[in-house]
């Protein structure tokens, strides 16, 4: 039991995959321009991630050695077009703003990796337990880059056409840096040596 | 020991068929539910989109030999639309043109408006021209003077993306005068207001 | 011709795969010590998006859309990908065993490169034909190449220097790149 949640509670701070693994770079990085985008690629790699590594796990024993990364990269693939496929038909904005990064999940190093670095190798309660830990790892790594670049880059914190907060002085003149491109490598080194510094984390 | 080398050999790859197999099977089910909604969300998009630009419309009819929308508002064509297609930077800039009904009745063409629909240009260059200041250029000129304005046209690139603003006049010219003859050509179609 | 040399720098510089579109970042910080493997890697990468892009053209236009099956691309495509690589892995551990060596893991990486399953989408997606396929994926091939480069070096250069602790690694390699990206924007005035 202790196990099992200690596989949960490795994702989420220890082994963050974004922060610490440094893995799932390129979404991270390209979606996190807004909270809701945050969230919904957060849901969509927490789907595919718990389910392939639940797939990975059941089917470890029989895979054979030579042909294991191919199935691995088929059985993602076909969960991220599932994923893609519903997000067009039943969430199409979410869909229209994410673009073409649904289909790359496909290559989002955090999946093949705990594929390949635990799922096949560990038992199914094991798994489920550390895609959840990644997946929440993740979402939070990619929550907090959007908050900082959206509420900068933006001045407006709006959640899912809630309005939260405008910042008086950043709404009119926002600092657009931050949404460009160039703001996520900003915001993401700020946060990784900052969470170094304070000990949160510790350096690769 | 060739039996059984060859059995090594086979079990991989039909291990990895069958995943594969699986897998095609799961997502031609999933197609098949999804689909319907794929096509209705598409739908209601145009549908928003034929509104913003004709603000009065109750109702519209698709074409599909000329791939183009009429747009009527009390059981008169208010206007035409389509969708064109132009090769912008960052990829594919889809733009919907709606074009004047008087398009039957004059030689001209004239343009009623644009709306850029989805691109992929940089942000605070090519993206811009999503903003007002660049499509209303459009509003209500004819064809002729659909052209930059360093062409002998009367739009002005936005700065910094001269690439991004030539390639929607281009397309917007291009389709145009292609979609118009199309109209044009098929006047009965057009005033069938049946389907 | 015109439009092909738009194209061209369009992929290689303005819209820089790395830089721009935040695709094939994990190869990009982890090969990018040395300059001579920064370039080995960017040729493989180069070769393998060529190839991996002509394919999947042909696949997509010519038998996935036609059969209405469009929506096995990913699986399709990636699988493309995966085998190129392996037959890259063959002939370049066959031809040159140093090189071989010196990329190591990256080689068989290149498959969960985002940039090379990104540029395939990048060119069905826009709806190029076949040139402007070859043209689209030599561009975003050189453009990831050069930003390599430019960065192995830079880094360097890096490991001689005094940087505060916590920022070793990868925070100062994203502060290099936010750089690098925003001297790229120059780019666009070409046009």
């Amino acid at each position: 039991m202790k196990a099992i949640i200690e596989n949960l509670m490795n994702g989420i701070i220890k082994s963050n995959p974004v922060l610490v693994l440094l893995l799932g770079l390129c979404p991270t990085l390209a979606v996190s321009t807004s909270i809701d985008n945050a969230f919904g690629m957060t849901a969509a790699v927490l789907f595919v991630l718990i389910s392939s590594n639940i797939i990975v796990s059941l089917i470890r024993k029989f895979t054979p050695e030579r042909v294991r990364i191919p199935v691995f990269i088929v059985i993602i693939a076909t969960l991220v077009t599932i994923v893609d496929l519903s997000m067009q038909a039943f969430l199409p904005a979410l869909s229209k703003s994410l673009g073409i990064f649904i289909p790359l999940i496909v290559v989002n190093c955090i999946i093949l990796g705990r594929a390949e670095a635990f799922a096949s190798k560990n038992k199914l309660p094991n798994s489920i337990m550390d895609a959840l830990g990644m997946g929440i790892g993740f979402g939070i790594a990619i929550t907090i880059i959007s908050f900082f670049r959206q509420v900068i880059g933006t001045g407006d914190l709006t959640i899912f056409d809630i309005k939260i907060l405008q910042v008086p002085g950043l709404i009119d003149n926002p600092m657009s840096i931050f949404i460009l491109p160039m703001g996520a490598f900003l915001v993401v080194s700020i946060l990784i040596a900052t969470l170094r510094y304070t000990g949160v984390i510790n350096s690769g | 020991m060739i039996k059984n080398n060859i059995k090594q050999e086979i079990i991989p790859v039909a291990f990895l068929t069958i995943v594969v197999c699986a897998s095609v099977i799961l997502l031609s089910l999933t197609n098949d539910i999804t689909s319907e909604n794929i096509e209705k969300a598409k739908n209601e998009a145009v549908k928003s989109m034929l509104n913003e630009q004709f603000p009065s419309m109750d109702d519209y009819s698709y074409y599909e030999k000329s791939d183009t929308y009429t747009v009527f508002s009390n059981d008169k064509i208010v206007g035409y639309a389509f969708m064109a297609n132009a090769n912008g930077y960052g990829g594919s800039i889809e733009i919907l043109v709606a074009l004047e009904n008087t398009l039957l009745t004059e030689d001209d063409i004239v343009i009623h408006g644009i709306s850029v629909i989805s691109h992929s240009e940089t942000p605070g260059l090519g993206e811009r021209i999503v903003e007002t200041v660049f499509s209303s250029q459009f509003n209500g000129i004819t064809t002729d003077e659909v052209a930059l304005k360093d062409n002998g046209g009367k739009i002005d690139a936005i700065s910094g993306a001269t690439i991004s603003s030539s390639a929607v006049v281009e397309a917007v010219y291009k389709n145009a005068l292609e979609k118009a003859k199309e109209i044009r050509e098929n006047k009965d179609l057009n005033f069938d207001e049946g389907s | 011709m015109d439009n092909l040399f738009a194209i061209f720098i369009s992929m290689a510089l303005i819209n820089n795969l790395v830089l721009s579109k935040f695709l094939g970042l994990c190869p990009f910080f982890g090969v990018s010590k040395k300059l001579s493997n920064a370039i080995s890697m960017g040729l493989a990468v180069i070769m393998v998006m060529m190839a991996a892009s002509i394919v999947s053209w042909f696949l997509y236009f010519h038998l996935l859309i036609p059969f209405g099956i469009g929506y096995m691309s990913t699986v399709i495509f990636i699988l493309v990908i995966a085998s190129l690589v392996q037959i890259l892995e063959l002939t370049i551990r066959r031809t040159n065993v140093t090189l071989y060596n010196s990329l190591g893991i990256y080689l068989p990486l290149i498959t969960t490169n985002c940039a090379v399953l990104g540029i395939t989408f990048i060119n069905v997606r826009t709806g190029y034909n076949l040139i402007e396929t070859i043209v689209s994926a030599l561009g975003a091939g050189v453009g990831f190449t050069l930003v390599l480069a430019i960065m192995s070096g830079i880094r360097e250069r890096l490991e001689l220097a005094d940087i505060p602790e916590s920022f070793k690694g990868i925070p100062v390699a994203f502060l290099v790149a936010m750089m690098l990206g925003i001297c790229f924007i120059a780019f666009s005035g070409m046009v």
